[in-house]
Parts: structure tokens; C-alpha cells; sequence
């Protein structure tokens, strides 16, 4: 179909067009000029292999699908690569590697290489210190004896930002997890939440 | 007299800027017979490859976090609007191309689009009539100069308009925001129900809450589709479902055959004849060329926004008129005004678990003006109404919530509570010191004078922003909100993208710009009818008003022609 056609079909009636996937499909490969790409440019391959494996924990494969498989690495090595100033860079990659260090003295090796309960109880950790973390960062700056002035946010802020982003905004994520519609076609204020949702 | 480049015809008229009031002035001009060139000084915009309201999340490079390294080294000044993304940053200027200037400490953020449909391509949408106690204020208040008109003069083209454009919206029989003619309204979700009764209960006779009257379609009107609730309109709208002058007016100006648009045209200045005290026509710059030219017309309709309808007259400077065009009144260039924006609160609305929304609406509510309606409040002059509206959490709330895991993801996936948020918009007063003039130290890519801009809020405009959170969280406290978060925002003048002023309308020549027809009261055959024109601000949306105020000032130009007075 021409991209003609494709416009005649869009705009050439007065009521609602139903858009054919075909034609849904056609009007966005008109805009698709940036296809994915394997090839990582910031991270190496034991840092991609790291928060490969940490954002896999953060969300998991279920019923649906995981971070690893719709390559939320590949997401946050772009914005590591294209989007965050160099400072910031250098400190997401710094607490990859302190993870490891972490990880060496609780266990005795890279994060990678722990088992999974060894793993669990590294996520638990940095789940819970960001937690904690972020109550003392809520409170007022004179009840916040434990936080230095310096002190900066933790590392698994920005790697579970990341990975929800990366996941969340991904097509399968949006798609298959969110039931993500591009044309809803109709507005309904207060629809009922199929039942199994409300779970 | 010599000219350097004189075309071959002289059109009927001229209409400088091809947005909101250039798109009407180019249909009313154009189906009232007149041949007319509409100049834009941005490209030409193709909506099939330009419109990129149905780009999926998953199809952008940085997934709706825009491309910051580029944004800043770019558009630095455009990016702090909130409509601007990175498949729609197009639509906005390129701020190196299109300097200027302002005060230390005193910000003004401009916020432009240099296309074929201007900002009309990515507006708010927001359509709201003015009424009486807005054209009645400057006089009753003793402030700046009295409108030279009031609302029966403009209320056959509010309808006139409305008519044409679709306005959807909820008649509420309020003195202070005239009802229109609107399509079916859109529906308000369970969460903005529980506000709106809560909202009536406690404060009856007071304030109210309807649904946002919103230039979008609610069903098929004129030609064009009603619209598929896809989101982001500021990305354009292939079926034409809001008001643009790309999916409106323009089309039916094209469609008498009298139109002729000429994109790439950048306007230089303004072309005046001392013998007749007449604009003779425009001069223009190529935007791509830089070659010079000369085009001709009867009559000249400005149209090219508040701030470059007033820089091209104070760049039109004449032995006659040697601080800019059409300024004997000295008032050119100053009473710019934009509305003030940010105060509010935001609250979680309880229950409603097993409640979603299908389809996003591209509107939300509103609280029409209740300060200073019918008593008068000790505190400020004027008022301010309220935006918002709820929606239900998304996977956003994770990033800030302890957890990870399967649950975790169960639980992001499903939606989270119901949050309300009431955001003001308040009116700005007119006041001199607030103004443009030409910077001669800067200029623009094509050589034209850039603007010094001279802008702050006061005291008025403080006190009307901290009244904001303070009835906001008043409303959310009778609806029963929880976790209530009243806030008062610092933004910059300017980025409501309300700039109003500069080339007033009023009674007086001595005092004014305009006549009440925004006619320039020294050059009987220029027009300006953008929101320079604006004598004081509303604390409602204004594009509306422009579009009116437009057609009418068409409708006066023409019959004037036609009696041979033009």
C-alpha cells in the first residue's frame, strides 16, 4: 500500500476510521527509522551480565515475560551511552562494580556467579538501604543525622527506574503487561477493572 | 518609487503568521473573496510524515524520556515547555536560530513553533469565552486603559467561531464563563465525580466543576472525524479531530482558490508610504536562501503571535514613526502579560479499585473563577480558575515504592490509586514596565533584531498563585482526599504560553495601538488580531478570544474595502 492509500484510509471519512493492523502498521514503519541494536556501547560484558541478572530480579519472567527478554540491558546502555552526562555514567557504572565488591566480601564472588539465594539476599539489601534512604531523605534536613550532606542516591535508585522504564515502555511490556491500546477508539470515564485485575 | 524586487501582482491582502488567528483570518479574508498570501516564516508541514501522534512509547529512541543531550544543546529554552517530546521537538524552534534577550533575574521563557499552523499544531486545546467582568475589569479597577469593547460586541463571534472549530464542553449557566455551542462534553471518571459533588456540596453558589471545554471533536463535525482518544494531540491528529489551522481553517481557505500560502517567508518589516499613511506590503526574507523580497497587498493582517506581530511593527520604524510602526501612542512594545500558573494541590482520592478509564482523553476539568465574582476579596484583584483532573497511578509509582520481584511486577501492572490534582491559572495585570523592545545587539539568523524582554510577576500574581494551593486543598479536603500535597510553583513568565500584549486595543489613539476593529489607529490598513492586542489578561485560556476577535476584525477590513474606505 502506498503511503497514499495509507493517508486516504486515516483521513478520508468523517466518522471514526477502523485502522487495519496492516494499515496501522505501514503508517508507523513510515516513522521507523531506528531499528534495535545488539551491539552495546557503554557497557562491557561483565557489566551487561550484571544488571542483566539484577534487572531479571527486579521484574521477573512470569506469566509474561521478564526484563532480560525484552533486553532491558540494551535500554539502559543506550541511556548510559546517549542520555546521561558523563558524571552520572561514571557513577551508575561505579556501583555495578560496587555491587560486585559487595558481593566478594559478603560471598566471595561476583554477583553473577552467586547462587540465587546469595542473590536474593543481595537485591533484599539494596531494596531495603534505598528504602531507608529515601524516609530519611523525606524527613527534614536537621532530623537527618544519617545522611552526610554529600551523600548521593544509591545506585539501585537508578537501576530500578531504569529497568521499570525500560520494561514498562517496551512493547511487550505495554502490549502484553499494560494492555496498551494506541487507538482506543472510545472514552469510557469509569470502566469496570476486569476482575482479575482487581486481585 | 523604486523597489528592488517588484512582483508581477499585488495582492488583496496580506496575512503575516499561518497559526491560530493567521488560519482564520486567511478562511475570512479568502471566502469573502480576496485574493490573499498568508506568509509563515517556518516550513511547510506534511501531516502524514510529520504527525506523530500514534508512535508508540516502544518506537522512540530514548522511550519518552526525550533526547536530553540534544534538547539542551538545541532547544534549551524550548524543552522547558511540557508538550515538547522528542518526536515532536520539530514543532518548536531551534532557540540559536531564534535568540533573545532578558534581564538577570528576570527569566522569560518563549516558547515558539515556526511552521505552516504555527502553535496551533500543539495547543492545549483549552476553549473558554470571556465575559463581561474580563472586558469591564481594567475600567472598574482603574488599571491600564478600559477594552474598547465588551462581550455582546464579540459574543455573535465567539458562536460564529465555536460553530466551526467543534467545541465540546458542559453548559453551566455561569455569568463569569459564558456558555458556547458545544458538542456533547466528555465524561468525568469516578475519582473527578466524587470532587465535583464534594466540590458542589460544600461550596454552593460559589464554585463549580465542570468538565474542560476542549476544541475536540465529541463527534464527527464538519468534515472531520470525532476523535479516537489516542493522547498526545501536541503530536498533531491525522483525522483532524482538534482544532488546528493545519486540520481547519487553512484547508478552507485552500478551498476557495483565492489562497495562496508561502512558507519559508520570513518577515523583515513592514513596507509604509508616507503619502497615503499606508502598509504598501511586506518586506521578506527567504528562510533558506536569505534572498530579499518585496510582496504587495491592500490591506495587512498581523497574525504572527503576540511577541512577533510587536517586534516586526517596532522593526518597521519610520521617520514618521521613529520607535516603530503605528506607535504614536508611545504604548508598542509594553503591557505584556501571560497568565500566571502552578499553584494547586494533589491529593489520593479513595476507593474506586475496581474503576479504570478506557481511552485517553485529551481534556480534563475545570474550575471556572470564583475570587472577586461576586464579593470582593481583600487579599488581590481578579481571580484565577482551575485546570486537572484523575487519573488512576501507573507503573511510574514503582520507582519510589520498596519492592521488586514477581509481586512487584504484579502489582505495577495493574493500576495504582486514584490521584487528583487542581493546577491554577490566574490572571496577569497589564503594567508598562513589562515589555519588549529590539534588542540592536543581537540578531536572528536572518539578520532581524532580536527582542529584549523585560518580564516579571508581582505582587497581585504572587498572592493570586498562594490563594491557589490554599483553595485547591480546601476542595480536596471536603472530597475526602487523602495525602493532600498543596504546592506553589516558581515558574517564569512566559511559559504558559499565554503571552498577551504589546499592541493594545483602546478607545484612545493617545493611549492604544488598536481600535476596537484591531485596526492600527495610525495605518488604516494594517490589522493586528493576536494576543498582542489584548488589553488585560482573563484568567481563561485566551485562544478562543483571538480567533473571535480575528473574524471580526476580517469582517470590518472587508466591508471597509468594500466601501472603498481601505
Amino acid at each position: 500500500m502506498q503511503r497514499r492509500e495509507i493517508l486516504k484510509l486515516l483521513v478520508g471519512t468523517a466518522t471514526l476510521p477502523l485502522l487495519s493492523s496492516e494499515a496501522l502498521a505501514l503508517f508507523q514503519s513510515v516513522h521507523d527509522e531506528l531499528p534495535p541494536t545488539a551491539a552495546l556501547k557503554t557497557l562491557n560484558p561483565h557489566q551487561d551480565a550484571t544488571i542483566t541478572a539484577i534487572a531479571e530480579w527486579i521484574i521477573p519472567e512470569t506469566d509474561t515475560p521478564g526484563a532480560k527478554s525484552v533486553r532491558v540491558n540494551e535500554f539502559i546502555d543506550l541511556i548510559l551511552t546517549d542520555w546521561m552526562d558523563a558524571e552520572d555514567k561514571d557513577k551508575f557504572l561505579a556501583g555495578i562494580a560496587d555491587v560486585d565488591a559487595r558481593c566478594h566480601k559478603a560471598f566471595g564472588k561476583d554477583f553473577v556467579d552467586g547462587s540465587t539465594s546469595e542473590q536474593m539476599q543481595m537485591l533484599t539489601a539494596l531494596d531495603e538501604e534505598l528504602t531507608e534512604f529515601r524516609q530519611m531523605e523525606s524527613e527534614a534536613p536537621s532530623r537527618r543525622p544519617k545522611i552526610k550532606p554529600d551523600s548521593e542516591k544509591p545506585f539501585f535508585d537508578g537501576m530500578k527506574r531504569l529497568t521499570l522504564a525500560g520494561y514498562f515502555t517496551s512493547e511487550v511490556g505495554a502490549k502484553q503487561v499494560l494492555h496498551f491500546e494506541i487507538i482506543p477508539s472510545q472514552h469510557i470515564a469509569c470502566a469496570p477493572l476486569p476482575e482479575e485485575a482487581v486481585k | 518609487m523604486y523597489t528592488k524586487s517588484t512582483p508581477a501582482k499585488t495582492y488583496d491582502a496580506i496575512v503575516i503568521g499561518s497559526g491560530m488567528t493567521g488560519g482564520w483570518a486567511a478562511k475570512e479574508l479568502s471566502e469573502k473573496g480576496l485574493e490573499t498570501l498568508v506568509l509563515e516564516a517556518g516550513r511547510a508541514i506534511e501531516p502524514v510524515k510529520d504527525y506523530t501522534e500514534h508512535i508508540p512509547v516502544w518506537k522512540k529512541k530514548f522511550r519518552d524520556m526525550g533526547d536530553r543531550k540534544r534538547l539542551e544543546a538545541e532547544q534549551p529554552v524550548q524543552q522547558t515547555c511540557n508538550a515538547l517530546d522528542e518526536t515532536n521537538a520539530k514543532f518548536f524552534v531551534k532557540d540559536k536560530e531564534n535568540p533573545y534577550t532578558t534581564e538577570e533575574g528576570k527569566p522569560f521563557l518563549w516558547i515558539r513553533g515556526r511552521h505552516v499552523g504555527g502553535r496551533s499544531v500543539m495547543w492545549g486545546r483549552q476553549s473558554y469565552r470571556w465575559s463581561d467582568l474580563d472586558f469591564e475589569a481594567n475600567q472598574k479597577d482603574g488599571i491600564a486603559v478600559d477594552w474598547p469593547i465588551r462581550y455582546q460586541d464579540i459574543a455573535p463571534w465567539y458562536d460564529y467561531v465555536e460553530d466551526f472549530i467543534g467545541v465540546s464542553g458542559q453548559a453551566e449557566g455561569l455569568p463569569q464563563l459564558p456558555d458556547g455551542k458545544f458538542l456533547p462534553p466528555m465524561e468525568m471518571n469516578c475519582a473527578e465525580l466524587d470532587v465535583r459533588d464534594a466540590v458542589a456540596k460544600y461550596f454552593p453558589g460559589e464554585r463549580k466543576m465542570t468538565i474542560g471545554r476542549a476544541a475536540v471533536l465529541t463527534q464527527p463535525h464538519r468534515g472531520r472525524a470525532a476523535c479516537h482518544y489516542c493522547g498526545p494531540c501536541d503530536h498533531g491528529c491525522i483525522t483532524k479531530s482538534y482544532f488546528s489551522s493545519l486540520n481547519s481553517t487553512l484547508p478552507a481557505a485552500l478551498a476557495t482558490g483565492k489562497l495562496t500560502i508561502r512558507p519559508n517567508s520570513v518577515v523583515h518589516s513592514l513596507i509604509f508610504d508616507s503619502a497615503t499613511r499606508r502598509v504598501t506590503g511586506v518586506r521578506v526574507i527567504d528562510a533558506e536562501t536569505h534572498a530579499a523580497a518585496e510582496v504587495h497587498a491592500k490591506v495587512v493582517f498581523l497574525c504572527a503571535s503576540t511577541l512577533e506581530s510587536t517586534r516586526i511593527l517596532l522593526n518597521s520604524a519610520t521617520p514618521e514613526f521613529p520607535d516603530g510602526l503605528a506607535n504614536s501612542s508611545g504604548q508598542l512594545g509594553h503591557n505584556l502579560m501571560d497568565h500566571v500558573m502552578g499553584g494547586g494541590a494533589s491529593g489520593r482520592i479513595p476507593g474506586h479499585e475496581d474503576r479504570r478509564v478506557l481511552g485517553r482523553r485529551p481534556n480534563g476539568i475545570y474550575v471556572p473563577r470564583f475570587r472577586n465574582v461576586s464579593s470582593k476579596h481583600p487579599g488581590f484583584l481578579r481571580g484565577y480558575g482551575f485546570q486537572g483532573g484523575a487519573e488512576r497511578a501507573g507503573w511510574e509509582r514503582g520507582s519510589g515504592m520498596a519492592g521488586f520481584g514477581a509481586g512487584f511486577k504484579k502489582m505495577l501492572s495493574k493500576p495504582g490509586p486514584w490521584y487528583f490534582a487542581f493546577y491554577g491559572f490566574g490572571e496577569c495585570l497589564p503594567n508598562f514596565e513589562n515589555s519588549a523592545a529590539l534588542d540592536k545587539d543581537v540578531k536572528d539568523s536572518w539578520g532581524i533584531p532580536a527582542l529584549r524582554i523585560r518580564c516579571n510577576w508581582r505582587e497581585n500574581e504572587r498572592a493570586l498563585l498562594k490563594d491557589m494551593s490554599i483553595t485547591a486543598a480546601e476542595m480536596l479536603t471536603a472530597a475526602g482526599a487523602e495525602e493532600i500535597n498543596p504546592f506553589v510553583e516558581d515558574n517564569a513568565p512566559g511559559l504558559t504560553i499565554h503571552e498577551m500584549g504589546t499592541a493594545r486595543m483602546g478607545h484612545d489613539p493617545k493611549t492604544s495601538v488598536l481600535d476596537s476593529h484591531n485596526r492600527a489607529h495610525d495605518v488604516k490598513n494594517l490589522f493586528v488580531t493576536d494576543g498582542a492586542c489584548m488589553v488585560s489578561s482573563s484568567c481563561v485560556n485566551p485562544s478562543l478570544t483571538y480567533m473571535a476577535l480575528t473574524a471580526r476584525a476580517c469582517d470590518f477590513a472587508t466591508a471597509a474595502m468594500k466601501k472603498g474606505e481601505i
